[in-house]
């Protein structure tokens, strides 16, 4: 069983520090506030690495806004349906229709979860359908996505922390860093 | 076949394939597809789940011709996803190679300006791999040891360097393949991978046996 310490210490390099990522979590708040001024939003955060950011966010949105959760199988994991096809494992609690919607995304690479996600949201007719994501890492990108808001570009390197994930670990680190290739690189 | 004004792919079994998609529901799934390697295979895979519609080669574009006007190099892109407009190339080779594929993308997108393409390096399959939790398999695909049947391999598929570059006779359209020489060219690749298609896959079968070894 792996401790804090030793968490911490698979981190290669912090790429963005607590500070850094709460002055930008509130510009993000305080631009959001302002472009949904007399609206009504829904935040919808997509499980499970973006709760951190989903969090700090809602908090720095200076308007009153609802809250959701999602969350949607993904390629290769142990919840991976049997028929190949994405699946959603968590859908949202109340209908959107007519509703102002944020999706609240962690980190967008590929940009096939959230291609997905956004054509299955569209579908409940929102008023209008906007993503957040606290991380875009456009090198990694295979299909064209208009992002609204981005808290950080990043280089193509594998972070976790402040809710990102390696085998489900390192979600609590307070930062952002860079896994040590070592780490992943002997894991079958 | 393609529209030599959009390049796009006009019949074909890619054709039929998305009559056959609900528009609703995304994608069907085409399981039993030959792949020339496994991470294409593996791709196919990826975008199936993501719901993403895509065609296996659909196009072959002419990029070189020799003095007679015959073309005597094409590119065929791995992935075409319509509905994002957008070709995708899979290279898991080994850096000669992918020196290679590289100049054949700058040749393709000075002819074809219009075309949007996007390189799959092998850091970039790894990459992916990692996020899903497939870091063994990723190294499995990679390079030589991916490809489907030994002894072949994508870059023998390659016609050889010319000597000289001779751009097309003025009034050739480009993105279509001339009757004349169209089979020139695609039967070259078809000769080379057609060794590869009779000796392998069923996709399914092949990644699911890397992955019972790997995952």
């Amino acid at each position: 069983m792996k401790t804090v310490s030793d968490l911490r210490s698979d981190i290669g390099e912090i790429l963005l520090n607590e500070t850094q990522i709460q002055s930008r979590v509130a510009e993000l708040g305080a631009q959001v506030s302002n472009d949904y001024a007399g609206r009504s939003l829904t935040l919808v955060s997509v499980l499970k690495g973006s709760l951190p950011f989903m969090a700090d966010l809602m908090r720095s949105i200076d308007r009153p806004l609802r809250i959701d959760l999602m969350e949607v199988s993904s390629y290769g994991g142990a919840t991976t349906e049997s028929s190949g096809l994405v699946r959603i494992l968590k859908d949202l609690s109340s209908s959107i229709e007519g509703e102002d919607v944020l999706i609240v995304e962690d980190i967008i690479d590929t940009g096939l979860t959230l291609n997905y996600l956004v054509r299955y949201l569209r579908g409940k007719k929102p008023a209008s359908l906007r993503i957040c994501t606290l991380l875009d890492k456009p090198a990694r990108r295979l299909v064209e996505i208009d992002v609204d808001y981005i808290g950080f570009t990043i280089p193509d390197q594998f972070v976790v922390g402040y809710g990102l994930d390696y085998g489900e670990l390192y979600r609590n680190l307070r930062f952002v860093g860079v896994l040590r290739p070592e780490v992943y690189s002997g894991i079958e | 076949m393609i529209d030599p004004a959009s390049h796009r792919p006009l019949d074909g079994p890619a054709a039929s394939r998305e009559a056959a998609l609900p528009a609703a529901a995304g994608v069907v799934p085409f399981t039993r597809r030959a792949f020339a390697h496994a991470s294409e295979a593996e791709m196919s895979r990826i975008l199936d789940f993501y719901g993403v519609q895509w065609h296996y080669e659909p196009t072959t574009f002419p990029i070189l011709w020799n003095q007679e006007g015959e073309v005597v190099e094409s590119f065929s892109p791995d992935f075409f996803l319509p509905e994002f407009d957008l070709y995708l190339e899979m290279t898991t080779l080994k850096q000669s190679l992918v020196r290679k594929k590289n100049r054949k993308l700058r040749r393709l997108r000075e002819l074809y300006p219009d075309i949007r393409i996007k390189l799959f390096y092998a850091r970039d399959f790894r990459a992916m791999m990692l996020k899903y939790g497939r870091f063994g398999l990723a190294q499995s695909l990679s390079g030589a040891s991916g490809q489907l049947v030994g002894g072949e391999r994508l870059g023998d598929l390659s016609v050889p360097e010319p000597i000289s570059l001779v751009l097309p006779e003025p009034g050739l359209e480009l993105g279509r393949v001339p009757e004349s020489s169209a089979g020139v060219t695609v039967a070259r690749r078809r000769a080379g991978r057609s060794t590869e298609r009779s000796a392998t896959l069923d996709r399914g079968a092949a990644i699911g046996d890397r992955e019972s070894e790997t995952v």
